[in-house]
């Protein structure tokens, strides 16, 4: 509760902040302060319950669960202002609007790590996306960011109509939005899974992909991360995404785990995942500009997170944690590197490691997170996905395909080492700060300690 | 509609089942049966004398002139919105007027904190200028 | 007390750690006192040891000596295997043969290899204290893994100190031939090792020792036989045995340590060390002894015709291996070791006092160009002749005993190998003296600019030489036989260690006959010698079977194309149509395919809203398609695999 409405009101207050002060440089620090407000108070809640004691019906519930995926969310965020946070006032003219718009985005993020009804799940979708088609379009005279924005919001329009159709149809079967029903409690007192009511699951289900950039529901994502100004494709690869899974997760551990005595969902979703990795990694191949094989990487990453929804156990939970975190502050630290690149095709990143070796060096430490490879935060994530799935015992030919597809993601994220480190060029970078350069060094020392001790993660969580 | 649910294990109970609908159903099939017959009545029977003046468009007597998709001044969008915006916002008002007595003190705070948020974007649009019409 | 033996491999490793690493601040001096010091350190150590387990020994006779446990190296579930040392009778003669002959050897090279720049002699110190250290653990092990160990270490030591003078490519080559020999070898040992693990769980002695009635007969044979090819690969027998003599190209004093002395009689060790095996297992007995004898005589016949100073020892070595391995083969596994410790005392010697020669002959090594040293080298000529003496079997130097007691326990198995036996020694007094008479006799035949600086070696040399003089005149009497008045004390040494020694009852008349035919035989062979090479040395070509024999019986050139020609071909095959074709266009057909698809799915991302949302649809409605009707596919699915 504390995460949803502090930063709303603080979103409020950085808009004002437009209005009363003039000075740019002002407001990331505002940025930066409202975020450890807001972290404090989602610490405390954790331990010590909310400052806001409002009944919402049932509507919300915060479980250890959602409120430690906020801290992620809110800890990444944090990270990014303070790395990025300078790149976003060369974005557009509104600066303290862009402010505002994350944190509306993160009081989206909140309600979605913490909803009980299909509304609010509705709710929580529509308050994180609104901001971000704005945010795709901040860049006003860029016909590619105009473009991007427009698309971005027509097909989040329609991926919206499919969800409220969705939830539509749930209400049919079950007479219910909550999101846990006891059979018993089924309106009319039918006691089966009803055809409305998994209709309903699955227009969810393709709703949800589409929010997490599944394929065959990606199509906006490529378009709209290249398009968008790279310091707000960060924020949407990263922490909206990994909003997007724990919301998707939440749902379906409910919903799909309460059907699926009744029906398989796992032939559905591993489809959905092995056309996700296929398209995602594949595509990502061929690329020419590292922002846009990030945009696919972005996608081949969604299928190893939805294992998670795939397994739905307490492995998967744990592993999305993990996930969420590795990828966020790998993603994070790449496109902060990204953002100061004055070419951001491959080429552009050739002789880096002469030119800037502590760019390169961390550049490469996420990147190989990212590859999950071993003693690195992804490493682990992955592994945990795959734990996860073999513990289902079924479909464990998809775990052989994930390695497959993995090997297949070592390739361009390696492209990407290998122009920095064994190309002659001449990378040429914006100004970078010495205290960007220790962030950076703090985010890669972060991906390895996650790697050499992922339970360090994980029993902050329990404890 | 007991076909559909072939593939679902548990099998349907009378009292929630599809066959429900059927009434709304069969009312559904019967508005749009109407429409559409009447429209394709209409088109077939009735007379249609196709010359320049019926095509013009009627603009109350006024001639046309040109095209209407041309560049507007965005403020006219702008205020549009903003006129929509708060406009549906004060709809609320209206149940509120109705169970003024019942919802007591504590909707009285709700309101006014929704009043409050109101206010605040109203002097957000303004402080921004966005209902400033001359530049 | 027992504690102490970790530091027996510790200071030469130390010794290699501070010598390798800080080869070029250190001064030469500085390097030599290191090297020699840690060697000295040990010896002292181990004397220690030696003097600690001859008190148990005698306090508690027949007690076996507990291995010291230094940590836990393999600890997998009920799957452990202990880092540790067994310093029991047996290891403590080695031990001592080791670190006394290398502490020697280590003084003698201080001055033989004084004209190498500082860098180097530092790693030739660095080599030397390295191959010590693995030496060490080698025979220290009290389990065939920490042996395994010390055994790859040796190799790699050989390895290094062979191609020492790397800017020579026949010597990298040398190198390299003596490498790859031993690890055919060491596959063998490996084997040996994991078919142990598979069928007792465990490779420490003890436990085999105690357990070998849970073996098959064909376990053992199989298991001993694997033993022995590594055995065969380190101690250069038959069909392993072409690296030892190319080894010669490493500086002399490492063909004395290393390749006389120490490692190549590793093998004899390790199957000294397993007696208990061995001796269950008849059919490999056979075999070593058999391969023993052939490479004794086989050896032999070469080193007659070989003329480079180093060689002929080189052959004399194989030729003395392949009796030990006799010794071995009819289970005369005292006799054996007896034969390892006298024989590193005259080989080391004889080594030593070659590379002396060598030294003042200015790296000259064909004996066709010396003659008549005597005069200018008189430390080294009598020390050299002691050592021949030793080597040729006259009693009562040290050579006699130890080789008699393995020819009378071959003429106790068979007297054919008996025979054999004795005409090997004839042959091993004939070359010695040949070689003996061609290098110290006569004139000289070098060039006058030699001559000229002909002169004995400095006493870092010389005083090497006369202690191992004395060693070889004198080691013998630590096993002289009962028949002769002697209460073999070696033998009763290591009575508690090798507990399968096959006893052999000869009448004391029939041991005169024997020790007096080969006796015999021996001074006639020397006499012959050193009559026919004193006065007119053979400078021209040898022709028909002096020929075969120079050439070595033309074996390197049989392996070459028995083998190595045919690998290569092979190598050349697999890597031009298998590798390039096959697996390269495997590997780079995956890549290419998978450019390929990403080149195709890249077009999917039209840029057109439109399609986009139609593709959605569309798959939206085969989802729900697949959904419905996913209990058909998955019976389909099944079907199908």
């Amino acid at each position: 509760m504390n995460a949803i409405i502090l930063s709303a009101i603080w979103g409020v207050v950085l808009m004002f902040c437009s209005v009363l002060i003039k000075n740019k440089g002002v407001y990331r620090h505002i940025a930066a302060l409202g975020l450890l407000v807001i972290l404090a108070g989602n610490i405390h809640e954790t331990y010590h319950g909310s400052f806001f004691n409002i009944d919402t019906h049932e509507m919300l519930r915060f479980s250890r669960f959602g409120l430690f995926f906020n801290t992620i969310l809110l800890a990444a965020t944090l990270l990014y202002v303070l790395l990025s946070g300078r790149d976003v006032e060369k974005a557009g003219g509104y600066v303290a609007e862009y402010f505002t718009l994350i944190f509306f985005v993160l009081c989206g993020a909140s309600i979605l790590t913490s909803f009980n009804t299909l509304l609010m799940l509705f709710i929580g979708i529509e308050i994180l996306s609104i901001p971000l088609y704005i945010l795709t379009g901040s860049d006003k005279r860029n016909l590619r960011s105009n473009e991007a924005a427009l698309k971005y919001f027509l097909m989040g329009a329609f991926s919206t109509g499919i969800l409220l159709m969705g939830i539509a149809l749930v209400y049919g079967g079950t007479g219910s939005f909550m999101l846990e029903v006891p059979r018993s409690a089924i309106m009319g007192g039918y006691k089966g899974v009803s055809f409305l009511e998994v209709t309903g699951l699955l227009f969810l289900l393709v709703a949800m992909s589409f929010k997490v950039s599944a394929a065959p529901f990606h199509f906006w994502t490529p378009d709209v991360y290249d398009g968008a100004p790279s310091v707000f494709t960060s924020f949407m690869a990263t922490i909206v995404k990994a909003a997007a899974f724990a919301a998707f997760l939440k749902l379906f551990e409910a919903r799909v785990g309460d059907t699926s005595a009744a029906v398989d969902w796992k032939l559905l979703l591993s489809i959905i995942i092995v056309s996700t990795l296929l398209i995602g990694n594949v595509t990502a191949v061929f690329q020419q500009s590292v922002k846009r094989m990030l945009a696919y990487s972005s996608i081949a990453q969604a299928g190893f997170m939805l294992f998670a929804v795939f397994s739905l156990n307490d492995v998967a939970k744990e592993g999305l944690l993990l996930y969420a975190t590795a990828y966020s502050l790998a993603t994070i630290g790449v496109f902060a590197v990204l953002i100061k690149m004055k070419d951001v095709t491959f080429e552009g990143f050739n002789g880096l490691a002469r030119k800037n070796p502590v760019l390169a060096a961390t550049t490469t430490i996420c990147l190989l997170s990212l590859a999950g490879i071993p003693l690195t935060a992804g490493f682990f994530a992955k592994f945990s996905m795959l734990s996860a799935v073999i513990k289902t015992g079924t479909y464990t030919w998809l775990v052989v395909v994930a390695v497959l597809f993995a090997a297949v993601s070592a390739y361009y994220y390696f492209r990407v080492i290998q122009a920095m480190y064994f190309k002659e060029g001449d990378a040429q970078t914006e100004e970078v700060t010495g205290g960007f350069k220790v962030l950076l060094i703090a985010v890669a020392a972060l991906v390895i300690l996650f790697g050499v001790q992922p339970q360090a993660l994980l029993n902050w969580f329990y404890f | 509609m007991p076909l559909l649910n072939v593939l679902l294990t548990a099998a349907p109970a009378a009292a929630s089942s599809a066959s429900n609908y059927f009434p709304i159903g069969l009312q559904l099939l019967f508005a749009i049966g109407f429409v559409a017959t009447m429209m394709v009545g209409t088109h077939l029977l009735g007379p249609k004398r196709r010359t320049g003046d019926k095509l013009e468009n009627f603009a109350s007597g006024i001639e046309s002139h040109g095209d209407a998709r041309q560049p507007m001044a965005i403020k006219y969008f702008l205020v549009a919105i903003l006129f929509v915006l708060f406009d549906v916002e004060v709809i609320f008002f209206y149940p509120y007027a109705v169970n003024f007595r019942g919802l007591g003190w504590s909707g009285f705070w709700s309101v006014l904190m929704f009043v409050g948020f109101f206010a605040v974007g109203f002097f957000y649009i303004i402080k921004k200028g966005a209902l400033q019409w001359e530049d | 007390m027992s504690n102490l033996v970790f530091l027996v491999p510790l200071f030469p490793l130390l010794g290699f750690l501070i010598n390798g690493l800080f080869r070029k601040s250190l001064s030469k001096p500085m390097i030599g006192v290191i090297g020699c010091g840690a060697l000295l350190a040990s010896f002292v150590v181990s004397a220690i040891l030696f003097g600690n387990v001859a008190a148990a020994n005698r306090l508690h006779p027949g007690q076996p000596i507990p291995a010291t446990v230094l940590f836990d190296f393999i600890n997998v579930s009920s799957f452990k295997i202990q880092f540790a040392f067994l310093a029991d009778q047996l290891s403590c003669l080695f031990l001592l043969i080791i670190t006394g002959i290398g502490f020697l050897i280590h003084l003698y090279s201080t001055s033989y290899m004084h004209e190498e720049p500082t860098e180097h002699y530092g790693r030739y110190f660095a080599y030397l204290n390295l191959f010590v250290f693995s030496m060490l653990l080698l025979v220290l092990g009290a389990n065939y893994l920490v042996m395994f160990i010390g055994w790859e270490g040796v190799g790699l030591c050989s390895y290094l100190l062979i191609g020492f003078w790397f800017k020579n490519d026949n010597y990298n080559y040398a190198a390299k031939k003596a490498f790859v020999m031993n690890r055919i070898g060491d596959l063998g040992f490996l084997l040996a090792m994991f078919w142990l693990l598979a069928k007792l769980g465990t490779v420490d002695y003890n436990q085999v020792f105690a357990k070998t009635a849970l073996l098959s007969k064909t376990d053992i044979t199989a298991i001993t036989l694997l033993f022995f090819v590594g055995a065969a690969g380190k101690s250069a027998q038959i069909p392993l045995y072409t690296w030892l003599p190319d080894a010669m190209a490493g500086p002399t004093p490492v063909s004395a340590l290393i390749h006389a002395a120490t490692m190549v009689t590793a093998g004899i060790y390790m199957i000294a060390r397993s007696n208990v095996l061995y001796s269950l297992a008849e059919c490999t007995q056979h075999v070593i002894a058999i391969i023993g004898l052939a490479t004794a005589l086989f050896a032999a016949t070469i080193a007659i015709k070989q003329n480079d100073i180093k060689k002929v020892l080189a052959y004399s070595t194989v030729s003395q291996l392949g009796y030990m391995f006799l010794g071995l083969g009819v289970g005369a596994y005292t006799g054996a070791v007896f034969h390892v410790m006298t024989h590193a005392f005259f080989k080391a010697l004889l080594f030593l006092g070659a590379g002396s020669v060598i030294h003042a002959m200015h790296h000259e090594q064909d004996i066709r160009n010396m003659g008549g040293l005597k005069k200018y080298l008189p430390k080294t000529h009598l020390t050299f002749l002691l050592g021949c003496l030793a080597i040729a079997g006259i009693p009562p130097f040290s050579g006699f005993f130890s080789k008699d007691e393995i020819l009378a326990a071959a003429y106790a198995h068979s007297p054919i190998y008996w025979g054999i036996g004795v005409a090997t020694a004839a042959l091993t007094a004939f070359y010695m003296f040949r070689l003996y008479a061609t290098t110290f006799l006569g004139n000289f035949r070098g060039t006058h600019d030699q001559q000229h600086h002909l002169h004995e070696s400095p006493a870092a040399m010389t005083i090497p030489l006369m202690v191992l003089a004395l060693l070889s005149v004198s080691g013998g009497f630590a096993g002289v036989p009962e028949v002769l008045g002697g209460d073999h004390q070696l033998h009763g040494w290591l009575s508690g260690v090798i507990t399968s020694e096959k006893t052999h009852h000869l009448e004391h008349s029939t041991e005169y006959l024997l020790m007096g035919v080969s006796v015999a035989l021996a001074v006639l062979a020397s006499v012959f010698a050193i009559s026919r090479y004193s006065k007119k040395p053979e400078l021209q070509e040898a022709t028909g079977l002096g020929k075969v024999l120079q050439n070595k019986w033309y074996i390197d050139e049989l392996y070459d194309a028995v083998i190595v020609k045919p690998l290569l071909k092979l190598a050349d095959v697999l890597k031009n149509v298998v590798e390039k074709s096959g697996i390269d266009g495997i590997v780079n057909g995956v890549g290419k395919f998978v450019h390929y698809s990403s080149r195709q799915l890249r077009l999917l991302q039209s840029g057109l809203v439109g399609s986009y949302i139609l593709v959605i649809v569309l798959s939206i409605v085969v989802l729900f398609l697949v959904f419905w009707n996913q209990s058909i596919i998955l019976q389909f699915v099944q079907k199908i695999f």
